[in-house]
């Protein structure tokens, strides 16, 4: 039963994409993925316009203090299991907008975050390749065929190998801005 | 005793509920893959073989979240309304002939063609309600054009559906379909200008494009669904789905000579299913591709469309009919 339920969540995530004051450079390559060359409708992703309706909401830009708010509104009307992706440099750690005065400063100060995808703005692939990443997370890791003895190693929770990578990665990142 | 376990079989399993919830889901799928290659897009890929999972993954992840009910939704009609209009479309069907006879008996009664026109109605109305009921703007001005669309469509469906019946002199399905393939010609050549108008008014009774404007998601939101969450939205979506089943069983039943064909060898029942389920899919290969290739007009221009055009030629093609049934085809056959 929970193997059904893990595959029909993996085949097919809804997202949902908030413009917290981006450029507009992420926004457009997440467009890009819905277009005849990337399509990810072939993962099962379909772009819904209604946070009711959304497992995964794609953030961008450096929240605003305005958008704060609106983003933690919008992340509260998402039926659990939701999942947020961090997309672009300035949905990080806040970038290039970093302690500016009318910025908070990276998504994850509003709402907690499950997965980062750097870059400026990062390519299709390369949120694909998160998005991907973020659902494989998802399925526990099956445990190898040993010798009947030895008890199965225990399968870490997903959701908390998701948030320490992420945690890795914001220290990473901070490691490089000092 | 025998006859009560078959009837529970026909109902549940064969050509009842199971089987018909593998078709809507076929359907889907079926039409998602014909909406992506028309845009030059490959569609669902992953889940299954094809991608013909894809459907049911949707239904089973909506199933397992979080079903969330707002506070100033009303609540018993937002919790009860999609799942009450799922139901009375699955039953609407259950009198369609699929395997040569209909779920619940051999050949209906006389008027049954009325009565699952009245239950895609009521279907329809009960959507108007969740939509309502949710209280949230989008959702209620979903509601609204709904409602708006659907008075202006709904007489020409009806006085549509009657040109067939007429020439068939029967209200009832059975006796339409069994009339087509008894005399070897379809209605869609005796009457091919009434098949080209209920086309035209089962995508509006479906509400796709170009009639689409109840839930245009560049205007509204989600429609009338903006408010739904987990089962509730997957039994929106169902019933959505098994309304495009229930529209094409409807045009093959009443165009397309329902599901007689030739039998070449075994069982009958086998035979009826197929030549049903195939006519149903090119009835829906239709829709889609007419969905794709329109775009999506405004309230205004639909209603006038409606009331100008489409219940005017809704009146002339019956009239056409009389005369023709009368006079003509006497002459002729």
């Amino acid at each position: 039963m929970t193997d059904t339920k893990t595959w029909a969540r993996v085949k097919s995530p809804w997202v949902l994409h908030f413009n917290s004051g981006a450029c507009n450079g992420c926004d457009i390559e997440i467009v890009a993925l819905l277009t005849p060359k990337y399509d990810v409708e072939r993962f099962g992703v379909k772009l819904e316009p209604s946070p009711r309706h959304a497992d995964v909401l794609l953030v961008t830009g450096c929240v605003t203090q305005q958008c704060a708010e609106r983003l933690k509104a919008i992340y509260e009307q998402m039926p659990q299991p939701k999942f947020v992706v961090a997309i672009g440099a300035c949905a990080c750690s806040g970038g290039v907008f970093e302690g500016n005065y009318n910025v908070v400063g990276g998504v994850d100060k509003v709402i907690p975050v499950t997965a980062y995808i750097p870059g400026c703005p990062p390519r299709p692939e390369a949120i694909l390749d998160g998005v991907v990443k973020l659902l494989n997370a998802l399925n526990p890791p099956k445990p190898k065929k040993q010798p009947k003895q030895a008890k199965a190693p225990e399968v870490a929770k997903p959701e908390a190998a998701v948030a320490q990578a992420a945690q890795g990665i914001v220290e990473e990142e901070k490691q490089v801005a000092k | 005793m025998i006859d009560f376990f078959m009837l529970i079989f026909r109902i549940l399993i064969f050509p009842g509920f199971a089987f018909l919830l593998l078709l809507t889901l076929f359907c889907d799928w079926m039409e998602r893959k014909i909406e992506a290659r028309l845009q030059n897009r490959v569609g669902p890929m992953v889940a299954g073989p094809g991608g013909i999972l894809q459907p049911l993954a949707d239904f089973i992840k909506l199933l397992t979240k979080e079903d969330i009910t707002p506070r100033a939704a009303k609540k018993t009609i937002f919790k009860f309304a999609p799942l009450v209009a799922f139901t009375i479309m699955v039953f609407a069907l259950c009198f369609i002939p699929i395997d040569g006879a209909s779920v619940l008996s051999a050949n209906g009664f006389s008027g049954d063609l009325i009565i699952i026109l009245a239950f895609a109605t009521v279907a329809n109305f009960l959507l108007f309600l969740a939509g309502w009921a949710s209280c949230n703007p989008y959702g209620t001005i979903g509601s609204a054009r709904v409602l708006t669309q659907f008075l202006g469509y709904d007489i020409p469906l009806f006085l549509i559906a009657l040109t067939p019946a007429f020439i068939a002199g029967s209200l009832q399905i059975a006796n339409i379909a069994a009339f087509q393939s008894t005399h070897l010609l379809p209605f869609i050549l005796l009457a091919p200008w009434a098949f080209v108008l209920f086309i035209i008014t089962m995508q509006a009774e479906l509400e796709k494009d170009p009639f689409d404007v109840p839930h245009s998601e560049s205007e509204l939101v989600g429609g009338l669904e903006t408010e739904f969450t987990g089962a509730k939205l997957a039994f929106l979506h169902l019933t959505r789905d098994v309304q495009v089943i229930f529209g094409s069983a409807l045009v093959v039943e009443l165009f397309l000579g329902g599901p007689y064909g030739p039998v070449f060898f075994g069982a009958s029942w086998f035979w009826f299913t197929l030549w049903f389920v195939l006519k149903l899919l090119v009835v829906v290969a239709i829709t889609e591709y007419i969905t794709v290739v329109f775009a999506r007009l405004r309230i205004d221009q639909v209603l006038s469309g409606n009331w100008r055009i489409l219940l005017p030629a809704a009146i002339l093609s019956l009239m056409l009919t009389v005369v023709l049934v009368t006079w003509v085809y006497p002459l002729v056959v």
